[in-house]
């Protein structure tokens, strides 16, 4: 895959028949805002072709045929002994990132080195690690930071060093007093450590979400339609600070990440270190396949992952997670996608964490009204689906608004170009 | 963009093991809640105010609450035949109608008014909007203003409860019908409010007859203690938000409070407004309707604070004994209104550009 990001796609680097190593970069581009790919495996290159994506529907991919003698990565970092952020310069650290090819690996994939580069203009002082589990049924931020402890506390200083930060949060959410233990020791252990804080959250959803996050934390809000940065904050998902810590200190790019296979069609469910770029297929051939029960798949979470029709997507760097959910789990209803009226409960206005009315705004885009959504700020939607989960009328307001939010930008495109 | 958003969308022989794969918008998994199970909800709460009449109105009651049930039931069908929709009925909606049109009907109405009053309600109140969810009015109120309008004497025929002691001779009498009933105590307040009459010996002695129900009225809302047990079993199962009850209720309070305080002789005690006629059905059951209600918690703050009020006015200064339907029936009109009013500003503030 060669947009596994947001922002610009990656140009391939290589051509058809062309022999790639472990680790060798693949594709780049020359854009600020995007995120080079390498390859997981020393292979040949099959193809360069469009394949299925999660999020964009079809996207170029570089399809590598592994050589028989692949070499297994071991998964984690080993610092050898004390680690000592000091030896890297901030610079240096933005670099490895950047070259490491790292996006946030909590669902959105905002390439890493932009986030963490400090902006002469809006100092960054805040910096928030993400160990909030994005979605239930996940658990792969949980497991890394029980295993990678002393990676992710690395990662931490490396990240804190790039971006300025004075004050550093590590959240996670209360119903992981392990994770909560295991990083305040290796913290403790390593010294130092005095201006960072691991921070125990309430278990909710949506609180993995950096808006969330930092209304949580720091008691402000992000401004609508802003990013973090406009308040001096920056949010890493524990595994991309895991990855910075073995993209600054081994060098090694971004290949493998840590996946949560689950659902209840499941043969063998856990969390597994997959190369990207695996199928979907492999992946859950590799857990034993999946019961005849199985209704939907789902890469991400149960809440705001994309049901995918073809087993041939590959995990992406941003995948998170892959869902097989049986009927049961999904809900009759639902399941038959039967939709009633809107008996203006008002439920979906009381679970939005972001204050707004979502039926107004559904109904709205249901009815090709997008001026009217806009002004019920449609574009402050953060789509958690908490909406769609509580509406009695299994009315799937989330699907609208995000449909809302893909017109309303098309439009915008539109007259842009046209305005030109 | 029709066609990406209804879920159901495609299945897919892709696997073996994979026959029957869906693909929709997220999220997969849903609470198992709908709307049926809402109104089921209302239903049960309804059935201690249902056991309450049929207590005190026998045979009547039970008469009532079926024919109200069946008509409202059948007028929707029907309705949904002629305007070759898909059948309605299997989310409760007109069940839940027909109770609130019943309990809110003097007891010893003849039954072809009550199929009249069901079909107006469901027919005129609801399916000429579009059915559920379309609606701007209450329809059980509209079915029951219908019926007032139209049918005035019968509706203001308030029959004894059969539990009743015969002794309590000052407020039962024999009228033309030849049924045994009684004025309302709102009846009476009103009385007492235009013939400057004592209000407060009356107040006292009806206080707790209220509270049990025994006492003439309709055949719903009799009842204090039936009202409050239903009420609270929705505020527990949360299918009805407080702010509505709470608004109404303390509206009326204070309007009733404001009036015993400027002249305590004429009018009846604050408490006395709240446990007698329609206030606390349709604090719990009428106003809660949440198509007709608005949609914020600002907004029914709002609401319950003008269906409180308008109530109290029509009581206090109006012609009429009691004013709970024409004031949900005003609320319910300038909903639409209250929504527009009160916006919510997203949580980072509006968008500066």
């Amino acid at each position: 895959m060669l947009s596994q990001h947001l922002g610009a796609v990656c140009k391939p680097l290589v051509k058809k028949a062309d022999t790639v190593q472990a680790g060798q970069k693949i594709g780049d581009r020359d854009a600020f805002v995007s995120a080079p790919v390498h390859s997981p495996i020393s292979g040949k290159v099959k193809e360069i072709a469009l394949r299925s994506h999660a999020v964009l529907g079809r996207s170029p991919a570089i399809v590598i045929e592994a050589l028989p003698d692949n070499p297994t990565k071991r998964s984690g970092l080993d610092l050898g002994g004390d680690f000592d952020e000091s030896r890297y310069s901030a610079e240096q650290i933005c670099q490895a990132v950047r070259e490491a090819g790292i996006v946030g690996m909590g669902g959105a994939g905002f390439p890493t080195r932009v986030k963490i580069e400090p902006d002469p203009q809006v100092p960054k002082e805040t910096l928030i690690i993400n160990g909030c589990e994005c979605e239930p049924y996940i658990t792969c931020d949980y497991r890394i930071m029980l295993e990678w402890t002393d990676q992710i506390v690395a990662g931490v200083k490396l990240a804190g060093k790039a971006s300025g930060c004075s004050q550093v949060f590590i959240a996670i959410e209360d119903n992981k007093p392990k994770a909560i233990e295991a990083i305040s020791a290796a913290l403790s252990k390593s010294g130092n450590g005095d201006n960072i804080r691991v921070v125990p959250m309430k278990t909710k959803y949506p609180q993995g979400g950096e808006r969330q996050l930092i209304r949580a934390i720091l008691k402000r809000n992000v401004p609508t339609g802003g990013i973090p940065p406009m308040i001096g904050a920056v949010v890493l998902n524990v595994a991309t600070v895991a990855a910075i810590a073995e993209a600054v200190v081994s060098g090694s790019p971004l290949t493998h990440r840590v996946v949560t296979v689950t659902g209840e069609a499941v043969a063998r469910p856990g969390n597994y270190y997959v190369p990207i770029g695996t199928s979907v297929e492999d992946l859950i051939e590799f857990c034993g396949g999946v019961t005849e029960l199985s209704a939907k798949i789902v890469l991400g979470g149960p809440m705001m992952g994309i049901a995918i029709a073809d087993l041939g997507t590959p995990i992406t760097k941003t995948t998170n997670a892959v869902t097989v959910l049986t009927k049961e789990q999904i809900g009759r209803a639902k399941f038959a996608g039967r939709q009633t009226a809107c008996i203006r409960c008002g439920r979906c206005l009381q679970v939005c964490p972001e204050n707004l009315i979502p039926t107004k705004i559904a109904h709205a885009v249901k009815h090709n009204l997008l001026d009217v959504a806009e002004r019920n700020y449609i574009n402050a939607c953060i789509q958690c689906g908490c909406c769609s989960y509580v509406c009695p009328a299994n009315i799937e307001l989330t699907g609208y608004i995000k449909t809302g939010k893909l017109f309303l930008a098309r439009q915008k495109k539109k007259m842009a170009e046209s305005s030109v | 963009m029709k066609r990406i958003c209804r879920s159901g969308i495609r299945t897919l022989r892709y696997h073996k093991m994979l026959k029957d794969i869906r693909v929709s918008c997220a999220p997969h998994i849903s609470q198992p809640l709908s709307t049926r199970s809402v109104m089921i909800d209302v239903i049960i709460g309804l059935v201690p105010a249902m056991a309450a009449a049929g207590y005190y109105f026998r045979i009547h009651a039970a008469i009532l609450i079926a024919t109200c049930v069946i008509t409202c039931v059948a007028t929707e069908g029907l309705c949904n035949l002629i305007r070759k929709k898909p059948n309605s009925l299997d989310d409760f909606s007109a069940v839940v109608t027909g109770i609130v049109l019943a309990l809110s009907l003097p007891p010893k109405l003849p039954v072809w008014t009550a199929v009249v009053g069901g079909v107006f309600s469901i027919a005129i109140g609801k399916m000429v909007f579009g059915g559920l969810g379309a609606n701007i009015f209450n329809p059980a109120m509209i079915g029951r203003a219908f019926l007032t309008a139209s049918f005035g004497v019968m509706m203001t025929s308030w029959t004894v409860p059969a539990t009743m002691d015969p002794a309590m001779p000052a407020i039962a009498q024999e009228n033309a019908l030849n049924a045994r009933t009684q004025a309302t105590p709102l009846a009476w307040s009103k009385l007492a409010i235009k013939n400057k009459l004592g209000a407060d010996i009356y107040s006292e002695q009806q206080f707790k007859a209220a509270v049990t129900g025994e006492v003439g009225g309709c055949l719903g809302e009799t009842s204090v203690i039936a009202i409050l047990i239903g009420g609270l079993y929705l505020l527990v199962r949360r299918t009805i938000d407080l702010h509505i009850p709470a608004a109404v209720l303390a509206a009326a309070f204070v309007f009733g409070g404001i009036a015993y305080l400027i002249d305590s002789y004429v009018y009846v005690q604050p408490f006395f407004h709240l446990s007698t006629g329609g206030l606390l059905l349709c604090a719990f059951f009428i106003a809660t309707d949440p198509v007709t209600a608005p949609l914020t918690r600002r907004g029914m703050w709002l609401f319950g604070i003008g269906v409180g009020t308008v109530t109290m006015l029509i009581r206090i200064v109006g012609e009429y004994p009691e004013g709970v339907m024409y004031s949900v029936l005003l609320m319910n009109a300038v909903t639409p209104l209250i929504d527009r009013l009160f916006k919510r500003i997203p949580a980072g503030g509006k968008p500066s550009v």
